[in-house]
C-alpha cells in the first residue's frame, strides 16, 4: 500500500479511520447541525467544508503542541480560548486583507466556531497525539464532513432548486422541491446517509457496542 | 496544591497571551477594515440609485452624483435628480441585516436595494437578499406599505413575491423596509 509507505503504519490508520470508518458525522455524529444546515446548496457546502477544514488544522497544530502543557481539568477551557481566538484573528485578517473572501464567509464564522467536530477532534486526537498525526487526523475528519456536505448538497440542490452550483441543469419544467431546501429535507437525506455509510462501514449504532 | 496553581498560571498565561494577541491585531487591521467598510457603503448607495461605478474611482463617482445630508443622527443620501437613499437597518430572522434603500423622487417608488450585511442562513433565509431577488422589489410602491407574499402570487404594485422556505426573512425584511422608510420619508418633508 502506497499510502501507508508515505504516512507510515499509524498515519494511514488515523487517515482511514477519519475518512471512513470513524467517520466524524456518521460514526460519532457530530457536526449534525451544521450538515443539516448548510447542505441545501453546494457552494455553501463547499465554504463551509474549507473554513472546517481550516479551522481543524488550526487547531490541530495548537492543541498538539501544547499537550503536554495542558492541564487536564482545563483542556475543554483551553479548546475553546484556542479555537474562538484563532478564527476570530483569521477572520480579522481576512476582512482587512481579503475582504471579498472574509464577506462570503461571513454568515459561517459563528458556525465554524461552534462546530462539534473541532472539539470533538481536539478532545479525542489532538491532545493526546502528536503534531504530525495531528495534522493528518484534521485533513482525514476534514475531508469526511467535506464529502458528506457536498453529497448531500448536491442532492438537495439539484431537487429543490434544479441548479447544480448555480446552473440549471434540470429544464425549467422541474416542479422544485421546496422541501428538499428545508430542514425536513435535510434530516431525510442525512438519516439515509447514516444508514448506508453505517451499513457499508460495519459502524455499530451507538449504545449496543 | 502546586497541581491547582499550574493550572491557574496556565490559565491566566494562555488568557493573557490570546487577549494580547486579539488585542494587536484588532488594532493593526482596524484602518483597513473601516477604510473597506466606508468604500462598501458608497458603493452600496450608488448601487440602490443605480449609478454604475465599474472600473471608475469610487469616490469620484460618489461626490459628483450624491449630495450627503446629515439630519440628526441619520444619514440622507440625494441625487440631482431629487432621488433619495437611506440606510435600513433592523433585525432579520438570525440577526441584523444592515442596506441601503433609494426611492425615487415621488419618495413612493423604490429605485433599488443593496444589501450591506446580514447574517440569515445560507441558502434559506439569505436567498430573499440575493440581487436577483432584490431587483424585484424595484418599482414597487411603499404606500401604503410595502407586502413581501409568501403563500400566493403577489399582484399589486405594493406587493412583491416571497421565497418559500424563507418566510421568516420574508416577513422581516418587509417590516424593516416598511418601519425604515416611514421615518425616513417623515425626516426628508419636514426638513422642507
Amino acid at each position: 500500500m502506497l499510502l501507508k509507505t508515505v504516512f507510515g503504519a499509524k498515519g494511514y490508520k488515523v487517515i482511514k479511520n477519519g475518512i471512513w470508518s470513524e467517520h466524524p458525522i456518521s460514526s460519532a455524529t457530530l457536526g449534525i447541525c451544521s450538515a443539516l444546515a448548510v447542505s441545501n446548496k453546494v457552494e455553501n457546502a463547499i465554504a463551509m467544508s474549507a473554513g472546517v477544514v481550516f479551522v481543524l488544522l488550526l487547531t490541530g497544530v495548537l492543541i498538539s503542541l501544547l499537550r503536554k502543557l495542558i492541564p487536564s481539568r482545563v483542556r475543554i477551557i483551553t479548546y475553546m480560548i484556542t479555537i474562538a481566538s484563532g478564527v476570530t484573528i483569521v477572520d480579522l485578517a481576512l476582512k482587512a486583507v481579503v475582504p471579498t473572501i472574509s464577506e462570503a464567509l461571513g454568515p459561517y464564522v459563528g458556525l465554524i466556531i461552534t462546530n462539534c467536530i473541532i472539539m470533538g477532534r481536539a478532545e479525542a486526537f489532538f491532545v493526546q497525539n502528536d503534531t504530525y498525526h495531528s495534522i493528518l487526523d484534521a485533513i482525514a475528519n476534514g475531508l469526511a464532513y467535506t464529502y458528506t456536505l457536498v453529497t448531500i448538497a448536491i442532492i438537495r440542490e439539484i431537487l429543490a432548486f434544479g441548479t447544480l452550483l448555480g446552473f440549471q441543469i434540470l429544464p425549467g419544467t422541474w416542479m422544485s422541491w421546496a422541501i428538499m431546501a428545508a430542514p425536513a429535507g435535510a434530516f431525510f437525506l442525512l438519516g439515509t446517509f447514516l444508514w448506508v455509510t453505517r451499513t457499508l462501514a460495519d459502524i455499530e449504532p451507538p449504545g449496543k457496542g | 496544591m502546586k497541581e491547582k496553581i499550574c493550572m491557574i498560571v496556565f490559565v491566566l498565561i494562555l488568557g493573557s497571551t490570546w487577549t494580547t494577541a486579539l488585542v494587536v491585531v484588532d488594532k493593526y487591521t482596524r484602518p483597513y477594515i473601516e477604510k473597506y467598510q466606508a468604500e462598501k457603503l458608497r458603493k452600496s448607495v450608488l448601487g440602490a440609485f443605480g449609478i454604475s461605478y465599474e472600473g471608475q474611482d469610487i469616490e469620484a463617482v460618489f461626490s459628483e452624483n450624491v449630495d450627503v445630508i446629515e439630519k440628526g443622527d441619520k444619514t440622507i443620501y440625494r441625487t440631482k435628480s431629487g432621488a433619495i437613499a437611506f440606510n435600513i437597518t433592523g433585525s432579520g430572522s438570525q440577526g441584523p441585516i444592515s442596506g441601503v434603500m433609494a426611492l425615487e423622487s415621488d419618495l413612493k417608488t423604490i429605485k433599488g436595494i443593496t444589501i450591506v450585511s446580514h447574517v440569515e442562513t445560507p441558502g434559506l433565509g439569505d436567498r430573499v437578499l440575493e440581487k436577483k431577488k432584490l431587483d424585484t422589489f424595484k418599482g414597487k410602491k411603499i404606500v401604503p406599505q410595502l407586502e413581501v407574499i409568501v403563500a400566493g402570487t403577489a399582484e399589486k404594485e405594493n406587493e412583491v413575491q416571497g421565497i418559500t422556505g424563507a418566510t421568516l426573512t420574508s416577513k422581516a425584511f418587509e417590516k424593516l423596509i416598511n418601519t425604515e422608510s416611514k421615518e425616513y420619508i417623515s425626516l426628508v418633508s419636514e426638513g422642507e
